[in-house]
């Protein structure tokens, strides 16, 4: 069981991927490829078939709002290699859609109904995008920022502080003010 | 065939005669904890199960958003209740990762004194809770006995039996008291005959062997496809374990075996805890001899701001990967805390694992998963 180096794991993934990845970083031990919601599909099958790279593992959909976007990332990791890898796709924030993966892996389909429940992500194609773990009358998407519109005062402060925050990592925080 | 019986004959898929909705759970001995699951029976065959999740939710990545790095602490050992003490860890790597933070020798080896110890009382709640759904109390009560050895070991440490809250960003709250070590030595010694001792009254018993030899067969493309980890994957020969792949904390310095089964029965995901079971007893007395003197924690700050950015950190619980994503963005708070949990896929999977079976083979079948829900629901 040869253990693969980040950076060699990089090249192969950016041969692998050639245009699909729109960027291939290193950062936190994990190689970060990032890439467009349509090539999301292709890429993945592709990781997941390369015989050095073989991404059979699934760990787990990640949703993140970032206030200006929203992010969906897919951990992934090769049982033969453990190169951990992520698979970052950057969506719109008012239209959050992304192909479903749940044909590549099959563990992805709980995964994305959770994305889809805390972050209303549309998977388009999955086969029964419901809610998962809140109830199903549930009329907001909890962990989107603006989810409580009635609690303003809390929200704005993290609207505030942290846009600024994630845009210019110097600045003081606002999110203080409590 | 007339038109009436076509309309009213049994199978027809119109009416389903034949079938019968029962919902079990989400208060039933058998489902560990608050799991629902809605069960559609020809007679006592299981058809298809639809399990339904969301009964133990208390928005705890969502309560992290509003919570120092350090208040957030106190909480995280409610997740996963039997094995808290590795939430808190994975918990603490992240935010150590993010901070870059080394943490001091003796902690580390205080963590895995502690963290073996945590996984064996969880291995005695996964074999007593298998053992009482395929219909033996023995086994249970027993388990309990010794599991309360290890919990006053625990409580001698951090004060607590359950909800420990001992890990601290950068080491542990307080060194290990004087009589700790003499009370695991003793633990350590009787130990492994009361592993015998299980053995003895299971792994050989005629109706365990027929109840589970062959029974959920989970394949080794199967665990990568769901994203199965911990025992229940190993126990399909899938040799992972992030303790000996990861190498996190000082890990690589012990010398341990990783069980692994055959066939990924029920009986081999049964036989690998008990395994697991002895090599933590192992690893602990490693751990024990190879202890070093110094500072258990580093100073920090109580109001903690990590530099922006995100981390994945994981760590081997007795169910498998319990990772932790953070990302911070410079703040007091984290922006977001994700908490992937083991128990999560291997719950994915029952729909497809016990299809066909029989009602009693489906409570095999979950029980040997080992599945709790405190991390589930989150």
């Amino acid at each position: 069981m040869g253990k693969l180096d980040a950076t060699v794991a990089l090249a192969l993934a950016g041969e692998l991927l050639g245009k699909l990845a729109r960027d291939l970083s290193i950062s936190d031990w994990h190689l970060v490829i990032e890439v467009r919601p349509d090539d999301l599909p292709e890429a993945a099958l592709r990781l997941r078939d390369d015989e050095k790279l073989s991404c059979k593992y699934l760990s787990c959909i990640i949703g993140v709002d970032y206030v200006d976007w929203m992010e969906a990332l897919y951990l992934l990791r090769s049982q033969d290699h453990s190169v951990p890898i992520r698979l970052r796709v950057r969506l719109d924030r008012e239209k959050p859609e992304v192909p479903s993966v749940t044909y590549i892996w099959s563990g992805a389909n709980w995964h994305e109904r959770e994305a889809y429940d805390f972050f209303g992500i549309k998977f388009l194609g999955h086969p029964d995008l419901r809610r998962i773990l809140t109830r199903e009358d549930y009329d907001t998407h909890p962990l989107k920022k603006d989810a409580w519109p009635h609690r303003v005062r809390r929200t704005e402060w993290a609207w505030e502080g942290v846009g600024k925050a994630l845009r210019l990592p110097g600045e003081p925080d606002r999110q203080e003010r409590s | 065939m007339s038109s009436a019986e076509e309309l009213t004959g049994p199978g027809h898929p119109a009416f389903h005669l034949d079938e019968m909705v029962l919902n079990m759970g989400p208060q039933h001995p058998s489902t560990h904890g608050v799991l629902r699951l809605v069960l559609h029976l020809d007679g006592e065959l299981v058809v298809s199960v639809e399990p339904q999740l969301g009964y133990l939710h208390r928005g705890f990545e969502k309560l992290a958003e509003n919570r120092t790095y350090l208040q957030y602490l106190a909480m995280i050992s409610r997740l996963d209740y039997l094995s808290g003490f590795f939430m808190e860890w994975s918990y603490v790597r992240g935010v150590e990762a993010l901070m870059s933070i080394r943490v001091p020798k003796r902690a580390e080896y205080i963590r895995v004194i502690i963290g073996e110890l945590n996984r064996i009382i969880s291995h005695h709640i996964a074999y007593g809770d298998f053992l009482m759904n395929l219909g033996a109390s023995t086994p249970f009560v027993w388990a309990f006995r010794d599991r309360e050895d290890v919990y006053d070991l625990l409580e001698m440490v951090t004060g607590q039996r359950m909800m420990y809250n001992y890990m601290r960003i950068g080491g542990v709250r307080w060194d290990l008291p004087g009589e700790f070590e003499a009370g695991c030595r003793k633990f350590l010694k009787n130990f492994p005959a009361k592993i015998d001792e299980y053995e003895k009254l299971v792994t050989e018993n005629e109706i365990f062997l027929s109840r589970t030899l062959g029974m959920g067969i989970i394949k080794p493309f199967e665990v990568l496809d769901y994203g199965l980890s911990g025992p229940n994957a190993r126990a399909s020969g899938v040799d992972w374990d992030l303790r000996r792949e990861v190498g996190y904390s000082v890990y690589p310095e012990f010398d341990f075996k990783v069980p692994l089964g055959q066939h990924g029965d029920c009986y081999d995901r049964y036989k690998c805890r008990i395994e697991e079971m002895r090599e933590s007893t192992k690893i602990i007395e490693q751990a024990l001899d190879a202890i070093c003197g110094g500072p258990v924690n580093i100073k920090m700050p109580p109001m903690l701001r990590p530099p922006a950015g995100d981390v994945y950190r994981a760590v081997e619980t007795p169910r498998g990967e319990y990772g932790v994503y953070l990302v911070s963005n410079g703040g007091l708070r984290p922006w977001r805390l994700k908490l992937r949990d083991p128990t999560f896929s291997a719950i994915s999977m029952i729909p497809k694992l016990t299809a066909g079976n029989k009602i009693a083979d489906l409570v095999a079948i979950a029980g040997s998963l080992d599945l709790i829900m405190g991390g589930v629901d989150r």
